[in-house]
C-alpha cells in the first residue's frame, strides 16, 4: 500500500542547496549591463519640499540617471489600496490614503524616498547621494496617537479634516447591560507598541526591462508575486504576460514583505522601463528600518465585566490604531485584534470602538500576528487581573470561560479582517489548556517549587494563557500537477516561499496522492510564469489554501492516471494500486507500468485526443476556504527575574497547538520554535523608539535587540488536532501561532515573579528599563 | 577618482587576483568579484552574523573589512564547506535536525561553528547557544540550530 | 533633549570673552571646520566635517545670536544639516568670574537631532560628544593660557592644536574607553552647536567691531 507521507517528520527536499550556499536570493541576481540603484530619504518625518537640485548628483562619473518625482511625469501616482474597507459594516468612516513612489510636495514619515541614483555601482550611488541639495520645510510631527487626534493636531493629509484614517464600531449583544449585571467591572488602560519584523534577508529588488523581447522581469523579494505582477503590469500598460515576477529564496517575511507596492518597487520598474538595462536596488539594514513596514502601535482602553465567580459578561474594547502615515492595507490588522480579544472564550456581549489615526511614522501593515497579538494581549491581561482580585486561580477563570467543545462552528457575529463574521470552525480549548498546564507541572510549580524558591529570595513566577487564531482564509489559491515522463512530478502554486518549508510539505501532499517519494515532486513556488492566480503567503495560509488546491490537483491527476491505467492494463480501476512511481494491479505486482511511460503515453505523437480529454497526465485546481480556519493553542512559562538588574531568564517554556491536521511536525515546530523567538522580542527586548520629533532612535541591530540563542529557551511542543471541517486536508495554519499569545504570557509571569512588588503589566513590550521603573513606583511587601 | 589596489586572496583552496578600490568591503568582494554568493548580508554593522568567514582560521565578520585587508590571507566560505552531493558532516547535522528555514543566516553559523567545533569537539548546549549568541536567526527560534550542533559534533567525532 | 554643562577656564572673564571671539582661535579648536560667513547683523553660516563613529559628513550649520549682555552671556540659536542628519537647538551661555582668576562657563539648552546620526548613533554619540566638547574647551583653555602668559610678559607658551587626525584618534580612544555609556544625551549635538555657536559669535564680535 502506498505509504502516507502527511504527517511524516520529513527533512526538506530544499535545504541541500540553502546549506552549500547554492540557493539564489535576490541579491544574488547578477546581469550583464546590470545598475545600482540608492535612495535619497528624507531625514525629516513631516516636511514641505521646496525643492530639490540633482544636478551635481547628475553629473558625477558613473552616475548614469537621477530621479525625482517630477522626472516620473505622469507615471507619477500614490499606489492602489490594497484591502478596501469591510462593505458590511454601517457608519464606518474610512480615508484611503496610500504610499506614493518619490516625495512630490510633503514628507510624511523619516525615511520617505526623495529621489533615487542610478549608478554603475552601488558605492558610487551612495556617493550620489551627498550631491543632492533638498530644502525640506519642517513641519510639526505626528507621534503620539491621542495627540495625533488633539484639534490643534498637525495633518498628516492636509486635504483630510483631521489625521483620523478609521472609524467603526463593532458591537454583539449589549454590552451596556452586561456591565449593569456585573459583580465585577476591570477597566484598563493598555499600550501597545511598534516593533519590526528585522527578516535576515533586507527586501531587494532586480528589474529588467527587455526592450528586445519587451518583457519585464522582475526579482523581487515579496510574499505576493502575482499581485504585484497584475499591478505593475497594469500601472505601466503591460500586459501581464508581458511581466514576469519571481521571488527566488526569500530570506524571510513574516509579513512585511506582502505590502505592494513598495516606493522601490513602483520606481524600480520605472526607472528599467526608461534606461532599458536592469536595475538592482538592495535594501541595506538601516533603511529597513525607516523602509519595510511595520506593525503593533495601539493604545486601548478596555474594560472587562465579570460575574463574581469569574463568568465573562461582556468585555468593551476602544482603541486608536496607529497606521502610519499611509494606510494601503486599510483595517486588516485592527480588525484582526478586535476578533481576537474575544479569544477562546464564550463572550456574550462586546462594543468595540475602532479609530485608526495616521502619524509620522512608517506605514503600519501585518507582521506575524497581524494585529491579533495586540487582542489577546487585551483580553488575557483583563482576565489576569479579574483572576487577581475575586481570588481565582489564572487556569481556573480560563477553564469556566472557554467556548465547549458542542458550540461549533461558532460564530462570534464580529466581522474580521475577510469582512465576514467571524466563525470559528472547529476546537477543543479545555484539553489545550490542561496539557499546558500538566506539561509546565503547574500546581506542583505553585504549590511546591514556587513557594521553596521564594524563602530562597528568588523571584519566580509562571504563566499560561490561552487564545485562538484565525489562519487559512481565502480568497483562493491554485495549483498545477503534472507527472512528467520521467516520473517526476511538477507540482507549480502562486504562493512564495520564505522558508516555511513548501518545498516538502507540498510534496508530501501531491505524493500522498500519486504514490510517489516526497523527493521525486519538484514544486515551483513564487514564479508568476509558472502560475499566475493566487494571491499570497499570508496570514497562516500557504499549507492550508494552497496545501488543498495541491491535494485537489493531485487528487484529479490520480484520477487521470488511474483512468489511463486501467485501460492500458486492461483492468478496473479499483484493482489498481499507486506506489512506488508505478500503477500495480493488485496481488499481481508483476503487472504494472510507471508514472513516466503512462505519460508518456497520456500525450501520443498520433492519434487525436478525444473530446471531453486533455492531454498529459495533468490538472489544476484551485481551493478557496468559506472562511478561515481557527487554530488555537496554549501558551505556559517559568521566568526567572532578578530585581536589581532586571535581566530574566525563561527557565521553561511549553506550549500546545492545536492546527488541525499536521503536514509536517518536523517545520511545524520549527514553525513554533521561530514564532517564540519573536514573542519573546516582542515581550521584552524589541521596540521599536520613536522621539517627538518622528526619529526613530534604534536603527540598527545594536539598539534594536532581536533574540540570540542565549535569550531564547527551549520550547516543549505538544500538538491536539481538530480537523478543520472547511477543507478535505482538515488542516488550520501555525505560522503565526508560535508569537501571538507570548507577551500576555510575559506580562502575567513577570507580575506572578515579582508578587511581593504586586505590579501591574499593561505595556508591551516590556524591557529591563520599564520593569525597573514599575519597581521604583512599589513599595516591596513581603 | 580613487586607487586601486591589487589584492592576492586564497579562497576555498583557489587563488584569486583582483584589482579592487580599497573601501571594497570584504563581502561585497566575494559576492560580487568573485561570485561566491553563498556569504550573506544582513546588517552590514557586524551584528547579525550572516556574513561570517573563516579568516585565517578564525570566524570573521566580512561585512566589517576590507577586500584589501584580506591581501595575502585564507579564507573558507560556505561554497568551501561542502556540495549539495557532498556535504560537511555539519551541514549534513543541519539537514537532518531541521536547523534550516530561509537559509539566509544559515552560512554565517556554519562558517562561526566549524572552527568552534574544530576547538570544541564535546561541547555542552551552554557552550553551543553562547559559540551562535553572535548569529541572529529570526526563523528557527535557535533549537533545531542547537540540536544540529550536538548532532554534528557525534558527526565529526566518529 | 535637555543639554547642559559647565567649564572652568584658567584666566579671568574679560579674557575668556575675547578669545571666545577670536574666529582663528575658534575655529582652529574644533577641527573639521571648514568655513564660516557672516550673513546678516546676527546671523552666520558655517560648515564643518563631524565623525561620530560610522557616521561622517559635512554639516551645515547656521547660527543667530541674541540676548547678548557683554561679558556674561548671551542665547544661541543654531540649525545644522547636512548628510549625518540634522540638529536645532537653542542655548544659553553664562561666563561667571570665579574671583581666583579662573572664569566658570556655564551652557544650557534644548537640542532636536535626526537623521543617520540619531537613529545609528545614540550610543556613540553621548561618549563621542562629550569627548569632542572636553578636547574643544581644553584646547580653548590653552589657547587662554597662552594669551594670558603673554599678556603678563612670560614665556610664549607654546602650545599645539590638536590635527583633526589625532583629535579624532582621541575622540575614538575616549568612546573604547566608555564603552557602558547609555546617557540619553546628545552630546555631540552640543559639540557642534557649542563650536558653530562659539565661531559665530568671534564672527560676530568682528562683524560688529
Amino acid at each position: 500500500m502506498a505509504k502516507k507521507y502527511v504527517g511524516q517528520r520529513m527533512t526538506r527536499t530544499e535545504d541541500p542547496r540553502l546549506l552549500t550556499g547554492q540557493a539564489l536570493f535576490v541579491d544574488d541576481v547578477d546581469l550583464p549591463d546590470m545598475l545600482h540603484a540608492a535612495f535619497l530619504r528624507s531625514d525629516y518625518a513631516h516636511a514641505r519640499l521646496r525643492s530639490i537640485d540633482v544636478s551635481a548628483a547628475r553629473s558625477r562619473p558613473g552616475v548614469v540617471a537621477v530621479y525625482t518625482a517630477e522626472d516620473m511625469g505622469d507615471a507619477w501616482r500614490p499606489g492602489p489600496p490594497l484591502v478596501s474597507p469591510p462593505p458590511t459594516v454601517e457608519d464606518i468612516v474610512f480615508h484611503s490614503r496610500t504610499q506614493v513612489p518619490l516625495v512630490k510636495d510633503k514628507v510624511r514619515l523619516a525615511g520617505e524616498p526623495l529621489a533615487v541614483v542610478i549608478a554603475e555601482s552601488r558605492y558610487i550611488a551612495e556617493d550620489a547621494l551627498e550631491d543632492i541639495l533638498v530644502d525640506l520645510e519642517p513641519l510639526g510631527a505626528v507621534v503620539d496617537l491621542e495627540k495625533a487626534l488633539e484639534p490643534d493636531a498637525p495633518l498628516v493629509h492636509d486635504d483630510l479634516d483631521s489625521n483620523l484614517a478609521a472609524h467603526l464600531i463593532q458591537e454583539k449583544g449589549d454590552y451596556a447591560v452586561a456591565r449593569e449585571k456585573a459583580d465585577l467591572v476591570i477597566r484598563r488602560r493598555i499600550l501597545i507598541d511598534r516593533g519590526t519584523a528585522a527578516a535576515m534577508e533586507n527586501r531587494g529588488i532586480v528589474a529588467h526591462w527587455d526592450e528586445k523581447n519587451q518583457q519585464l522581469t522582475l526579482w523581487d523579494t515579496t510574499q505576493a508575486p502575482i499581485p504585484i505582477r497584475n499591478g505593475l503590469a497594469g500601472m505601466f500598460g503591460l500586459s501581464t504576460h508581458q511581466v514576469r515576477v519571481i521571488a527566488p529564496f526569500v530570506g524571510g517575511g513574516f509579513g512585511p514583505k506582502i505590502m505592494m507596492f513598495y516606493p522601490e518597487e513602483v520606481v524600480l520598474t520605472w526607472a528599467t522601463l526608461k534606461l532599458g538595462r536592469p536595475i538592482k536596488w538592495i535594501e541595506d539594514r538601516r533603511e529597513n528600518f525607516f523602509a519595510t513596514n511595520q506593525e503593533r502601535g495601539q493604545v486601548h482602553d478596555a474594560e472587562l465585566a465579570l460575574t463574581r465567580d469569574g463568568r465573562i459578561l461582556g468585555l468593551r474594547d476602544d482603541f486608536i490604531h496607529d497606521t502610519g502615515a499611509y494606510d494601503p492595507y486599510g483595517l486588516t490588522v485592527p480588525l484582526n485584534t478586535q476578533c481576537h480579544a474575544l479569544g477562546p472564550y464564550e463572550i456574550p456581549n462586546y462594543y468595540g470602538e475602532l479609530k485608526v489615526v495616521f502619524t509620522n511614522r512608517p506605514i503600519v501593515s501585518p507582521l506575524r500576528g497581524a494585529g491579533r497579538s495586540q487582542g489577546v494581549f487585551v483580553i488575557e491581561r483583563l482576565l489576569d487581573l479579574a483572576a487577581k482580585e475575586l481570588g481565582i486561580d489564572p487556569v481556573e477563570i480560563r477553564k469556566r470561560n472557554l467556548l465547549s467543545p458542542d458550540v461549533f462552528p461558532y460564530d462570534n457575529k464580529i466581522i474580521d479582517q475577510a469582512f465576514v463574521p467571524l466563525v470559528y470552525d472547529s476546537g477543543n480549548y479545555r484539553p489545550v489548556l490542561e496539557k499546558a498546564a500538566a506539561m509546565i507541572d503547574y500546581d506542583r510549580f505553585l504549590n511546591e517549587e514556587q513557594p521553596r524558591l521564594r524563602t530562597e529570595g528568588r523571584h519566580v513566577g509562571i504563566g499560561i494563557v490561552s487564545f485562538i487564531e484565525t489562519t487559512g482564509i481565502g480568497p483562493y489559491e491554485g495549483a498545477r500537477v503534472t507527472v512528467e515522463t520521467s516520473g517526476r512530478i511538477n507540482v507549480a502554486t502562486g504562493v512564495g516561499t520564505q522558508g516555511q518549508g513548501h518545498f516538502t510539505s507540498f510534496a508530501q501532499i501531491a505524493a500522498d496522492q500519486l504514490g510517489v517519494s516526497p523527493r521525486d515532486v519538484h514544486l515551483v513556488t513564487g514564479d508568476t510564469s509558472q502560475f499566475h492566480w493566487g494571491t499570497g503567503t499570508f496570514a497562516s495560509r500557504g499549507a492550508v489554501v494552497a496545501g488543498n488546491a495541491i491535494h485537489a490537483a493531485a487528487t484529479t491527476v490520480r484520477d487521470k492516471v488511474l483512468k489511463l491505467a486501467s485501460k492500458v492494463l486492461e483492468t478496473p480501476e479499483e484493482e489498481l494500486e499507486l506506489d512506488d512511481g508505478q500503477v500495480r494491479v493488485a496481488d499481481i505486482p508483476q503487472r504494472s507500468i510507471s508514472l513516466g511511460e503512462l505519460a508518456v503515453r497520456a500525450n501520443p505523437l498520433r492519434g487525436a485526443v478525444e473530446p471531453g480529454t486533455e492531454p498529459g497526465l495533468e490538472a489544476t485546481a484551485y481551493f478557496g476556504p468559506k472562511y478561515g480556519a481557527t487554530a488555537s493553542g496554549a501558551h505556559a512559562m517559568i521566568i526567572e527575574v532578578d530585581p536589581e538588574t532586571m535581566m530574566v531568564e525563561i527557565k521553561r517554556y511549553v506550549l500546545v497547538e492545536d492546527c488541525g491536521t499536521v503536514i509536517n511536525p518536523l517545520i511545524v515546530e520549527g514553525q513554533l520554535h521561530g514564532g517564540v523567538a519573536l514573542g519573546i522580542g516582542n515581550s521584552y527586548y524589541e521596540q521599536l523608539m520613536y522621539d517627538e520629533n518622528g526619529q526613530l532612535l534604534n536603527a540598527s541591530f545594536a539598539d534594536y535587540l532581536v533574540p540570540t540563542a542565549s535569550e531564547v529557551p527551549r520550547v516543549e511542543i505538544a500538538h491536539l488536532e481538530t480537523p478543520s471541517p472547511l477543507n478535505p486536508l482538515g488542516s488550520k495554519g501555525v505560522g503565526e501561532g508560535g508569537c501571538i499569545p507570548v507577551p500576555a504570557l510575559f506580562a502575567q509571569a513577570l507580575e506572578d515573579a515579582l508578587a511581593d512588588y504586586d505590579i501591574e503589566i499593561l505595556e508591551a513590550p516590556m524591557s529591563p528599563n520599564k520593569l525597573f521603573e514599575l519597581l521604583q513606583g512599589k513599595e516591596k511587601e513581603q | 577618482m580613487s586607487d586601486q589596489f591589487t589584492v592576492t586572496v586564497t579562497v576555498n583552496g583557489t587563488q584569486y587576483e583582483r584589482t579592487v578600490e580599497p573601501r571594497l568591503l570584504l563581502s561585497d568582494f566575494l559576492r560580487h568579484d568573485l561570485g561566491l554568493t553563498g556569504t550573506h548580508v544582513g546588517c552590514e554593522h557586524g551584528v547579525c552574523g550572516a556574513c561570517t568567514i573563516v579568516f585565517d582560521g578564525e570566524p570573521v565578520r566580512s561585512c566589517l573589512m576590507f577586500a584589501v585587508q584580506a591581501d595575502g590571507h585564507q579564507i573558507l566560505t560556505v561554497e568551501g564547506l561542502g556540495t549539495p552531493e557532498n556535504l560537511h558532516p555539519l551541514q549534513e547535522a543541519f539537514w537532518e535536525a531541521h536547523g534550516v528555514q530561509c537559509g539566509f543566516c544559515t552560512p554565517g553559523f556554519l562558517m562561526s561553528l566549524v572552527p568552534f567545533l574544530e576547538g570544541n569537539p564535546y561541547p555542552t548546549e551552554e557552550e553551543i547557544r553562547e559559540a551562535i549568541s553572535g548569529n541572529l536567526c529570526r526563523c528557527t527560534g535557535y533549537q533545531h540550530i542547537v540540536e544540529a550542533v550536538q548532532l554534528a559534533a557525534v558527526k565529526m567525532r566518529t | 533633549m535637555k543639554v547642559e554643562g559647565e567649564y572652568v577656564f584658567n584666566g579671568p572673564r574679560e579674557e575668556v570673552w575675547e578669545l571666545v571671539r577670536d574666529p582663528e582661535v575658534l575655529a582652529t579648536a574644533l577641527p573639521g571646520t571648514q568655513s564660516l560667513n557672516q550673513v546678516s547683523e546676527n546671523e552666520y553660516q558655517g560648515k564643518m566635517h563631524v565623525r561620530v563613529g560610522p557616521v561622517a559628513g559635512v554639516f551645515s550649520g547656521r547660527v543667530v545670536v541674541s540676548d547678548e549682555v557683554q561679558p556674561e552671556s548671551y542665547t544661541l540659536t543654531v540649525e545644522g544639516r547636512g548628510s549625518p542628519g540634522f540638529a536645532k537647538g537653542t542655548g544659553q551661555v553664562q561666563l561667571t568670574d570665579q574671583g581666583d582668576g579662573t572664569t566658570l562657563m556655564k551652557y544650557e539648552g534644548e537640542v532636536q537631532i535626526g537623521g543617520k546620526v540619531a537613529s545609528v548613533g545614540q550610543r556613540l554619540l553621548d561618549t563621542a560628544s562629550k569627548s569632542m566638547i572636553r578636547q574643544g574647551l581644553e584646547a580653548l583653555n590653552k589657547a587662554l593660557q597662552a594669551r594670558v602668559a603673554q599678556s603678563e610678559g612670560q614665556e610664549e607658551v607654546e602650545y599645539n592644536l590638536p590635527s583633526e587626525a589625532k583629535f579624532a584618534a582621541a575622540v575614538a580612544k575616549d568612546m573604547a574607553g566608555e564603552m557602558l555609556s547609555s546617557s540619553r544625551m546628545i552630546w555631540m549635538a552640543v559639540a557642534v552647536i557649542i563650536v558653530i555657536v562659539i565661531v559665530a559669535v568671534i564672527w560676530m564680535s568682528r562683524g560688529g567691531g
